[in-house]
């Protein structure tokens, strides 16, 4: 499927900085409690990603892999380790940090800084869409730009929004579909307004979680050839997948076992 | 922006939101109709309160009375803010109904009618002088009889004429001066909305001759007044005529104008003794009056100040043993004050009388012995506030009871929106999780539910006070179409309540202050949703089956 044969290789696990990635993770332990149950999903994972590098990372099913995007999503916390981006960290010290949610975390800084990141810096894809069915294709691909911004700054850039979230739609060969809702399209046409909503704010990583998992073949194949063309105009993009196959659109793939890279 | 986006299409999409939305309405319309008729009975209340006694009150609750009023009401008439003082006697007696064998105890009120009326608008409360405008009098008067007048009408049912019935002057002018003013007035209202109709008028009306407000004894002569004169007597409404559930009054044939009742009274001394000799006086029955206040229109009569001071023997006399003068009394004084005289200023109006009628009563000049001036001391002055405040207070406790309950009821509404809005949170589990994952806060999806809720709230709102307007405005009309099934199904039972209609005016206050209190009620009952909301993790939420 791939134009390049992806290489594969291990991690720096030593936790010095690299100068030369955009996103860096150290360290990363990952544990959830399930009743009685500790499951250690992810254990001392380290990894690095280059700006305009797409990284592929496979594993089989519950070994991890969304968990791990998820932490370099800033969508979930460690409960050790650190995440860079831009060389700045990404989560708390861990002697203060929380991975439960609190309404007053918005007085955090460091909450402030994930929900910043993935307002502006990252955007993400994920395997069941999830697009809004209350809202048109339009509206849902707006729908982060709107995230962005304060009320005012949007009635002064709604129009500018509109014609960004138009201009990526056409780019995913939806132009003609923009008032349709979700439950109208076909499932590889919901899997592209997803990428369109990833990509409206013009997001420094594209976080992909299996995009092409409930997909058929033919569409599976369009969308790889989307992020594959995106990735060529120097989006960086991270994807999860256990598929060899969709994996190879990737410049490198890291493998993840029983939690560990 | 985003927040305020999703709620609104939320509030399109999930149709669920419209129970809740109807729970606010009903609630808001519940509670402002309660506030509205329970408040519009309060002012009614107050209002009649007000009118009924004058704005200041100085009595020393004792039949015995007190004395040096003249002095008094001649010392505070001189004051600019005085616009009318009056003595009244309160005292209580036996009335006995003309050939029948009823007699019923009343309290009796001894007034001067035309300082009574500057006071109170009492004329306005009467019955025969709307019809008669200057005929109502207590001072001795004949008993009118209705007779043939000396020309003929033709009936307009065989067509045969017919000598149709009279008043005697100054009756039958004064009646056609009240028509000419009706008819100049415009107004749409029969002449007389009040009565039911008697047997004359019925007749009257088929055969086409003149009809007549109130009941006269019919003599098939010349009209005429006859009788000895006798002192007038206003009797309450309700004594001398019988309150139709609709409201209108219905007059009994054998209780015509101008007959003959009897008083049975007993007089009270200066130093308090009864007498044990009841003194028993005839008037004639001028008029009746209705205040509105069913304790007042069923128990009172009133007669001339004069003539009652006199028959309770409170007038001023010589004292036997020392030749002394006894000073004559009176039981009340009614004060009215200028329009601008604000509640502040009515209170120390009251202290100041209080210390002018000391005074008085206190200089050796005055004369008064031991008796006397124990009378004087308990003499209190009162602002109409605080002369009511037993009647006044308790119903707007009442009020205040029942919008409570009604309030504490709409605490459904809140449990509701709870309900409602937890299910929305669960059923939009992972459009939580879809906004966190683009950057949306805990704070700021929380803060989608409780903008759903305050909406809720606020449209409630909205049409809950519509409805309740257009309920209370038209609540007079329901209740009767309600009738017009059955009536049984009368609400506002006429015979019980004292006013004519069900109060139905609505605040603008009350709607503002319903309102608001909706809008966050059904904002704190999206408090939990909301807080659910915020607090979900985003991936456990885009995992969410």
């Amino acid at each position: 499927m791939s134009n390049a044969a992806p290489t594969t290789r291990p991690e720096d696990t030593t936790g010095a900085a690299n100068p030369d990635a955009l996103l860096q993770a150290d360290g990363i332990h990952r544990t959830y409690q399930l009743g009685q149950v500790k499951l250690n999903v992810l254990t001392d994972c380290s990894l690095h990603v280059a700006d305009g590098e797409f990284v592929g990372i496979m594993g089989k099913s519950g070994s991890g892999k969304s968990t791990l995007l998820h932490v370099l999503g800033a969508l979930d916390v460690p409960q050790r380790g650190q995440v860079r981006f831009d060389g700045q960290d990404v989560f708390a010290p861990e002697s203060a940090r929380r991975t439960a949610i609190r309404l007053l975390d918005f007085l955090s800084p460091f909450e402030k800084r994930r929900n910043g990141l993935r307002r502006r810096q990252f955007g993400f894809v994920f395997q069941f869409y999830h697009l809004l069915p209350e809202l048109s294709v339009l509206e849902n691909v707006l729908l982060p730009r709107m995230v962005a911004a304060s009320t005012r700054a949007w009635f002064a850039r709604r129009e500018a929004a509109r014609q960004d979230a138009a201009a990526i739609l056409e780019r995913v060969g939806l132009g003609e579909r923009m008032k349709h809702r979700p439950n109208e399209l076909s499932g590889g046409e919901r899997q592209r307004v997803a990428i369109a909503r990833a990509l409206v704010h013009k997001p420094r990583i594209l976080f992909a979680d299996e995009p092409t998992g409930n997909l058929d073949a033919a569409a599976g194949r369009k969308i790889m050839e989307l992020l594959s063309g995106l990735h060529k105009e120097g989006q960086t993009i991270v994807m999860v997948t256990h598929d060899p196959g969709v994996a190879e659109f990737a410049d490198r793939v890291l493998t993840l076992e029983r939690g560990k890279l | 922006m985003y927040k305020l986006f999703l709620t609104l299409r939320y509030l399109r999409s999930r149709k669920i939101a419209y129970f809740a939305m109807a729970a606010v309405t009903l609630c808001v319309a519940m509670v402002l109709i309660v506030m509205s008729v329970m408040g519009g009975w309060l002012d009614q209340l107050m209002w009649r309160a007000k009118n009924l006694l004058g704005d200041v009150i100085v009595e020393n609750r004792s039949y015995t009375g007190f004395p040096m009023y003249e002095e008094f009401i001649a010392e505070i008439s001189r004051w600019d803010e005085i616009t009318q003082a009056t003595p009244v006697i309160h005292t209580l007696g036996m009335l006995r109904f003309p050939d029948q064998p009823i007699t019923r105890t009343v309290s009796v009120v001894g007034i001067r009618l035309d300082e009574a009326d500057r006071v109170t608008d009492f004329r306005g409360s009467l019955f025969y002088e709307k019809f008669y405008p200057g005929t109502t009098t207590l001072a001795p008067a004949r008993r009118p009889l209705l007779g043939l007048a000396d020309t003929t009408l033709n009936s307009a049912v065989d067509g045969q004429p017919f000598r149709p019935p009279a008043l005697p002057e100054p009756y039958a002018g004064a009646l056609r001066e009240a028509r000419r003013r009706h008819a100049e007035s415009g107004s749409s209202e029969p002449f007389d909305p009040q009565s039911t109709e008697t047997e004359t008028n019925r007749v009257m009306r088929e055969w086409g001759g003149p009809q007549f407000p109130g009941v006269f004894e019919f003599v098939p002569s010349e009209p005429v007044l006859t009788g000895e004169p006798l002192p007038g007597m206003i009797i309450g409404r309700d004594i001398v005529a019988r309150r139709e559930s609709d409201g209108r009054y219905h007059r009994f044939s054998w209780l015509p104008k101008g007959i003959n009742f009897s008083l049975t009274l007993w007089a009270t001394s200066d130093s308090g003794m009864v007498d044990v000799t009841p003194t028993i006086a005839h008037f004639r029955y001028v008029d009746d009056s209705r205040t509105g206040i069913y304790d007042i229109d069923s128990r009172h009569v009133y007669v001339e100040f004069e003539r009652l001071q006199q028959l309770l023997r409170m007038e001023e006399g010589e004292r036997v043993d020392d030749g002394g003068r006894i000073a004559a009394r009176c039981s009340q004084i009614q004060v009215k004050v200028r329009e601008d005289v604000t509640d502040e200023a009515l209170l120390a109006l009251t202290q100041r009388m209080e210390a002018v009628y000391q005074r008085i009563t206190q200089d050796p000049e005055a004369g008064l012995d031991v008796d006397e001036l124990q009378m004087a001391a308990s003499v209190e002055a009162k602002t109409w506030q605080q002369s009511q405040a037993h009647i006044i207070g308790p119903v707007q406790k009442e009020k205040m009871l029942v919008t409570l309950l009604f309030g504490i009821i709409s605490l459904v509404a809140v449990a509701l929106i709870l309900c409602i809005l937890y299910m929305i949170v669960l059923q939009k589990t992972r459009d939580i999780g879809i906004i966190k994952s683009i950057g949306g806060s805990a704070s700021g999806v929380a803060s989608i539910f409780v903008l759903y809720g305050a909406f809720v709230g606020l449209v409630g709102a909205i049409f809950g006070t519509g409805l309740g307007y257009v309920f209370i405005t038209n609540i007079n009309e329901i209740q009767d179409w309600l009738i017009s099934w059955r009536e049984d199904w009368r609400i506002w039972d006429l015979q019980v309540y004292s006013f004519d209609r069900i109060p139905d005016q609505m605040k603008v206050w009350d709607a503002i202050i319903v309102g608001v209190i909706g809008v966050a009620a059904s904002t704190i009952g999206s408090l939990v949703a909301a807080w659910r909301a915020g607090t979900m993790h985003p991936v456990e939420a885009l995992r969410y089956e």
